[in-house]
């Protein structure tokens, strides 16, 4: 984990550059800490959402982020990537995600949604998706849980293109702040983007123009519906890494490619006002969420996803083998590297430094471990961004925001470990940090039953009392 | 309708299964394949000398029969082997419960058991002082009852033989005897498989040794037979490993019938670099083991190189056995022995090395100028068969033998005599000239034409006087002993006398001269 070291700055120069509000062209947030897209499969599995969204969201704003980006949301339903997921497929969503919004608002927070679709990563697709193989730019299997895909026609492209429209004009009718397309980590758009994915042979395959055509289509029709003044975000990978898991596969988009797609969004003035970087073209990979793999949670609840691709048993009977799991460990530790705190940083700032000589309006986020002051300061302060998004850490501390303005970090305990217990038990349980060190007890029966009451926490107030 | 299609996935992973079984069952059979008809399976013997009686050197793969072929046939032929099966031919049992002969090794080829030669099928001898005694077995001696010319007329004859059939092979094979017990899948198999390989291979076998079947077929030379404790090294091995021509055309009578006796394997440390084999075409003791192996069944792609080098390491300095009856110490004895000590350096140890001061061999070729080396047949004149029966053309087929190996043969040479051997233990290496023509150490001491012409063969009784077994016939059945007949082409005991032979000199000096090499 890289710690800042630069002395220079004092804490309260840190703390005031991050409480200082962004503004965006359309949007002005209280400070530079967002609440990057976190999921729980806390909705109806038909896709309304649920209480224990809104008291999830809640969580955050009251901990004092400036900005919520929603969980991941699909804009229809065979772009589910898990099931429990609230969607913004139909209008009949919008009631629901207008008391969202709501809700963080009174907290002066704002809330982003995060348009997506999964494409070929559909996780866990359900019983709508069953028998149906996962749209994608290609007909080529996701190469890690081996989910089938089946490249869309342009008719189809269409038809999602609107979907994303629709979605965003949903957002809007909501009372939400903005939108933000998931443009990174391995899903639909990522698909469409990544030269290590995308082997189409038409006007959507190809040189990286052609390539970006998709999420370009998608912006112009987003503007069409929403007009210019929505606030409308791109997350997008600095660089793949394609080739994370099997050294043969091709390593996909450099930072060259993204900066090139980026200066196509900005569509002259008239595409997005912001870019939110990230990096990995699957989700889980190695540098996102960057940390560890921890091997026996995997093997406890990587059991649903068994039916959804071909490779999850191959993939399970690594996991499960004393030898295999050690090796595939050893394997995500590498392809990570040394760095976790602020990985994508270097890649945000060149982006960063290329698009605001075009357009200064633009404005820039980076996400990937941030959690101590001096290192989200000194990345804002070098220009590698303007504003900052956390997830992990602000689910180990929903109050980090709070920890924050008074000391660099939260204590060495309660940090986050990047260990990604919360993101493997995601898969069957409630999200919440599993880190049991983290808790406070004597024994370890007391650290888990304070684990259980941290995790559970998100059901109260319960609906009905 | 289906109302339970597959999901995509489940598609594709069904596909998958029968390619998954489908690559287990190739996988498995491949390896069934390779545990059962590829790989092959021996005993391994603690021991050294166990090893050298029953561990296979490769021979098995070529020629081996079934273990339980092997056991049947003596029930099946029990007319003309009688009641001692095997013993017949002289192979030797340790007792009466032993499983199989001494010199026949098990491997598992092909999964079946099989069982043939190994190196102590002729390198295995006994002796008895008396009648009564029971034989002694002297590991490494020439193996004095072995008739191999008869055990491999035996296999050969009965390929053809209508008795030799499924039915009644497999009824042996299930006889109490045997006790093959075959179930009824075993007998199918024993049926339709084995028993045609083992006729198939008995008749090719038949086919290579056809020459020694044609003795009275016009165009072909008379044959004869070997007789126990020798064999016709080469006139086998041309037609079996490099299919020379065996008719009168291309092979004289006197190169046809070039038997000789088998050798002691012991203490080959000191003969190695000497020259080897009867006539010394050879120095390497290496690559006469090798030869010998290939001699038992073993070819250049089954030996078992490992196998053989154990061998090898136990008879690198492997002791001759001492004199088994007393010597005497009283004082005429010993000045017999002094006296004959004196005579043996005067007329022998020049070209058969004797034992030093110190009570050891002395093997010393700078001492010994003669010995392991070729005494040239003008000077020997000892019969020509054997000399012959090793041609220039066959040296140079046996040099390509092992090619593409480190082990390739390089050193057979044609010879123009026979070498001269260190002569320690000779006693248990009787009957003596490479020929085995005299019977005793005192016969050899008199001029050919004092020797038996006409002597019985093939007892083990020692003779502790002349030193030699037996040819008088004592103590056997008439029948029982094969005639040996100095008459016969191969078998003459000429040779080897003359004054510097020692053949002149007075019966007591001669008398001396044995009583010293009761000693070697």
């Amino acid at each position: 984990m890289a710690r800042s070291t630069d002395e220079t700055f004092l804490h309260e120069d840190n703390a005031g550059l991050i409480f200082s509000p962004l503004k965006f062209r359309h949007l002005e947030v209280k400070n530079r800490l967002f609440r990057s897209n976190l999921a729980g499969m806390f909705d109806e599995y038909n896709g309304y959402g649920g209480h224990t969204r809104l008291n999830w969201e809640e969580k955050f704003a009251k901990g004092g982020v400036g900005c919520i980006i929603s969980s991941y949301t699909p804009v229809a339903v065979r772009g589910r990537i898990l099931i429990r997921y609230a969607m913004i497929d139909n209008d009949d969503k919008i009631p629901f995600w207008r008391e969202v919004g709501k809700r963080v608002h009174s907290y002066d927070c704002r809330f982003l949604m995060q348009l997506s679709h999964s494409g070929r990563q559909q996780d866990m697709g359900g019983v709508e998706n069953q028998f149906k193989k996962a749209r994608s730019s290609t007909n080529q299997k996701d190469f890690f849980h081996g989910i089938l895909a089946q490249a869309m026609t342009p008719a189809e492209i269409h038809e999602i293109v609107e979907q994303f429209a629709q979605g965003a004009r949903r957002a809007r009718e909501a009372g939400l702040d903005g939108v933000e397309l998931h443009g990174a980590n391995g899903y639909l758009i990522t698909q469409f983007l990544s030269s290590g994915i995308n082997d189409r042979t038409d006007d959507y395959g190809g040189a990286v123009e052609n390539r970006a055509r998709f999420a370009l289509e998608i912006v112009r029709a987003i503007r069409r519906e929403v007009g210019p003044d929505f606030h409308l975000q791109m997350k997008i990978n600095g660089v793949d890494h394609n080739d994370w898991l099997y050294p043969w596969k091709k390593k996909g988009n450099t930072l060259e490619d993204t900066l090139a797609i980026c200066k196509m969004l900005l569509d002259d003035g008239k595409g997005v006002d912001a870019f939110h970087v990230s990096s990995g073209s699957t989700f889980p990979h190695p540098r996102n969420p960057p940390g560890d793999i921890p091997i026996k949670p995997l093997v406890r609840w990587y059991g649903g996803m068994l039916a959804s691709g071909v490779r999850t048993r191959f993939n399970f009977a690594i996991f499960n083998n004393p030898i295999g799991g050690r090796l595939f460990q050893w394997l995500w530790r590498f392809r990570r590297g040394k760095v976790i705190e602020g990985i994508n940083a270097a890649y945000a700032k060149y982006l960063r430094d290329e698009i605001t000589k075009l357009d200064p309006s633009i404005k820039f986020l980076c996400t990937g471990g941030f959690q101590h002051a001096a290192n989200i300061a000194g990345a804002i302060r070098d220009g590698s961004c303007d504003g900052v998004s956390i997830a992990r850490p602000l689910i180990a501390n929903n109050d980090l925001p709070q920890i924050l303005r008074t000391a660099n970090g939260p204590t060495k305990q309660k940090e986050c470990t990047y260990c990604n217990k919360c993101l493997v038990n995601d898969l069957a349980n409630p999200l919440g940090c599993y880190e049991v060190s983290r808790y406070d007890g004597d024994t370890f029966d007391e650290k888990w039953e304070n684990l259980i009451k941290s995790v559970m926490s998100v059901f109260d107030p319960p609906l009905f009392r | 309708m289906n109302y339970d299609p597959p999901t995509p996935a489940e598609r594709v992973l069904a596909r998958h299964r029968w390619i998954r079984c489908f690559v287990v069952l190739v996988v498995l059979a491949l390896a069934i394949y390779y545990l059962f008809f590829v790989n092959q399976y021996v005993i391994a013997y603690r021991n050294d000398v166990d090893h050298f009686k029953y561990g296979s050197i490769g021979s098995e793969p070529n020629l081996g029969l079934p273990i339980l072929v092997f056991k049947a046939l003596p029930v099946l032929y029990q007319d003309r082997l009688g009641p001692t099966g095997y013993r017949r031919f002289g192979m030797l049992y340790d007792n009466d419960k032993s499983d199989l002969p001494i010199g026949m090794s098990r491997r598992y080829v092909g999964g079946v058991e099989r069982v043939w030669f190994n190196c102590a099928i002729c390198h295995v001898g006994t002796y008895r002082l008396a009648l009564t005694d029971k034989p002694t077995f002297i590991y490494g001696a020439p193996a004095n009852n072995l008739r191999l010319y008869e055990l491999l007329k035996f296999f050969l004859t009965i390929s053809a033989d209508p008795k030799f059939n499924a039915d009644n092979l497999v009824a042996a094979i299930d006889s109490p005897t045997v006790g093959g017990d075959l179930n009824f899948v075993q007998r199918f198999i024993y049926r339709r498989f084995v028993f045609p390989a083992v006729q198939q291979g008995l008749l090719e076998l038949s086919r290579q040794f056809s020459f020694m079947a044609k003795a009275d077929t016009p165009g072909y030379g008379p044959y004869f037979d070997w007789g126990p404790g020798r064999v016709d090294t080469f006139n086998p091995y041309k037609a079996i490993q490099f299919n020379f021509p065996m008719d009168a055309r291309h092979i004289g009578e006197t190169a046809l019938n070039g038997s000789s006796d088998f050798p002691s394997i012991w203490e080959q440390h000191p003969r190695d670099g000497m020259h080897l084999h009867w006539d010394g075409n050879n120095t390497s003791v290496d690559e006469r083991n090798l030869s010998a192996a290939l001699g038992a069944g073993v070819t250049p792609v089954t030996v078992d190189i490992a196998s053989i080098k154990r061998v090898r390491a136990w008879i690198w300095d492997l002791p001759p056995p001492p004199f088994p009856a007393p010597i005497g110490t009283d004082r005429d004895t010993v000045a017999e022995i002094n006296r004959g000590r004196a005579l043996f350096a005067d007329y022998c140890a020049g070209c058969h090395g004797m034992k030093d001061a110190s009570g050891q061999y002395d093997y010393d070729t700078a001492r010994y100028p003669h010995l392991g080396q070729v005494e040239s047949w003008d000077r020997i004149g000892t019969d020509r068969g054997r000399l012959d029966s090793y041609t220039p053309n066959f040296a140079a087929a046996q040099n390509m033998l092992y090619a593409g190996y480190p082990w390739r043969f390089t050193h057979f040479r044609k010879t123009d005599g026979y070498a001269s051997q260190p002569l320690d233990g000779i006693w248990a290496r009787s009957p003596y000239l490479h020929n085995g023509s005299v019977p005793t150490l005192r016969d050899l001491l008199e001029p050919a034409g004092n020797r038996p012409a006409k002597w019985y063969r093939g007892s083990d009784i020692l003779d502790i006087d002349k030193v030699g077994y037996r040819s008088d016939g004592y103590g056997s059945a008439p029948g029982d002993l094969f005639v040996y007949d100095t008459a016969v082409p191969g078998n003459s005991n000429r040779g080897h006398e003359g004054k510097d032979y020692g053949t002149e000199l007075p019966a007591a000096d001669k008398d001396a001269i044995v009583e010293y090499m009761k000693t070697l």
